[in-house]
């Protein structure tokens, strides 16, 4: 019967946290799990995130914490560091936190970017 | 909507002043804004619990008002550096990874249950946890244990030999494919905003 009430203030809350939260975080946490469970559909994942995030944007919400960093890593690993670069950079820009972190993600992409293009 | 709010904020409080109150002058006072959460330590036999725990812990801290650092951005930079077990990053100085990641604390998870018990008509699905936030200065300003079960209620068919069938394959579903997210979820919200050690607000949850 515990779990039951658990289940129900759970849903509740969870129903306020979409509709009343600070954040939009397009779908950030299941997409990532799917990426961790099948390693096979990362890029399918990646490119929701990024839909997501985009439509985010679009709407004019304030898209969540990390999420342009984590965008930004999965760009970076899939090879399009362009993109990664302008994702850091948002991150960067929306989160004065996370200046040191991208910073080093910033600086890690540029050299190799700057010699590939002279 | 509201008055469902109101009635679940009067049954929290009720729930949270029954239990006694979390000691958090020590979170009070380094005043943090953003949370480093690093990979856990895996006490379970499962050896994806780790990753799937990782996905679940960005959004309660994050709508509690704090900055949560990328957690898989996180994990790639401490592999990157050569850490790629939990177990190796929590044995690192606290100051050292906060100062690496420019975090004010950082979030230490250990996964103590990740399991399904199989018994033969029900199978019970446990999630255990140890929470521990540590300031940049290696201070530990709060910590919390949280224990979430699942044992799935079989629906009366009316049938007595129906019943145990339902019951025997409900069972069966729940080892073969336990989903352990759900109590992830409950446990994390629990610990970090509804329960009796429930942390501040951060930074960004001010204005509300």
């Amino acid at each position: 019967m515990k779990i039951v009430y658990a289940l129900i203030a759970c849903a509740v809350l969870s129903g306020c946290a979409t509709n009343k939260g600070l954040y939009d975080w397009s779908g950030y946490s299941g997409l990532l799990y799917q990426s961790y469970k099948d390693p096979a559909k990362v890029a399918e994942n990646m490119h929701k995130l990024e839909a997501n995030i985009l439509k985010a944007e679009q709407l004019g919400a304030k898209v969540a914490p990390g999420l342009y960093a984590d965008l930004g890593t999965m760009l970076l690993q899939s090879g399009d560091r362009d993109k990664a670069l302008i994702n850091f950079q948002k991150e960067r820009a929306l989160w004065p936190e996370s200046a040191v972190l991208m910073d080093a993600m910033i600086k890690n992409i540029q050299p190799v970017k700057q010699e590939s293009k002279s | 909507m509201k008055k469902l709010l109101v009635l679940v904020a009067v049954l929290l409080t009720g729930c949270a002043s029954q239990v006694q109150k979390t000691d958090l002058s020590a979170f009070q006072a380094a005043k943090p804004r953003s949370i480093l959460i690093v990979p856990a330590v895996n006490k379970s036999l499962d050896v994806d619990a780790p990753d799937y725990l990782l996905t679940t812990l960005s959004v309660p801290l994050g709508e509690k008002g704090f900055y949560v650092f990328p957690v898989h951005t996180t994990k790639v930079v401490l592999q990157q550096e050569g850490f790629y077990e939990g177990e190796q990053v929590h044995q690192q100085p606290p100051e050292k990874l906060a100062k690496l990641f420019g975090a004010d604390v950082v979030l230490y998870v250990t996964i103590n249950r990740w399991d399904a018990q199989y018994a033969v008509f029900a199978t019970t699905v446990t999630v255990n946890f140890d929470y521990r936030l540590v300031a940049k200065d290696g201070t530990e300003i709060w910590r919390a244990n949280k224990q979430m079960a699942y044992t799935p209620q079989s629906q009366n068919t009316g049938h007595p030999l129906a019943n145990l069938i339902v019951a025997a394959v409900q069972a069966a579903v729940a080892r073969a494919k336990p989903d352990y997210m759900p109590l992830a979820n409950m446990a994390n919200y629990d610990v970090f905003v509804a329960g009796p050690t429930a942390i501040p607000n951060g930074p960004y949850l001010t204005v509300q």
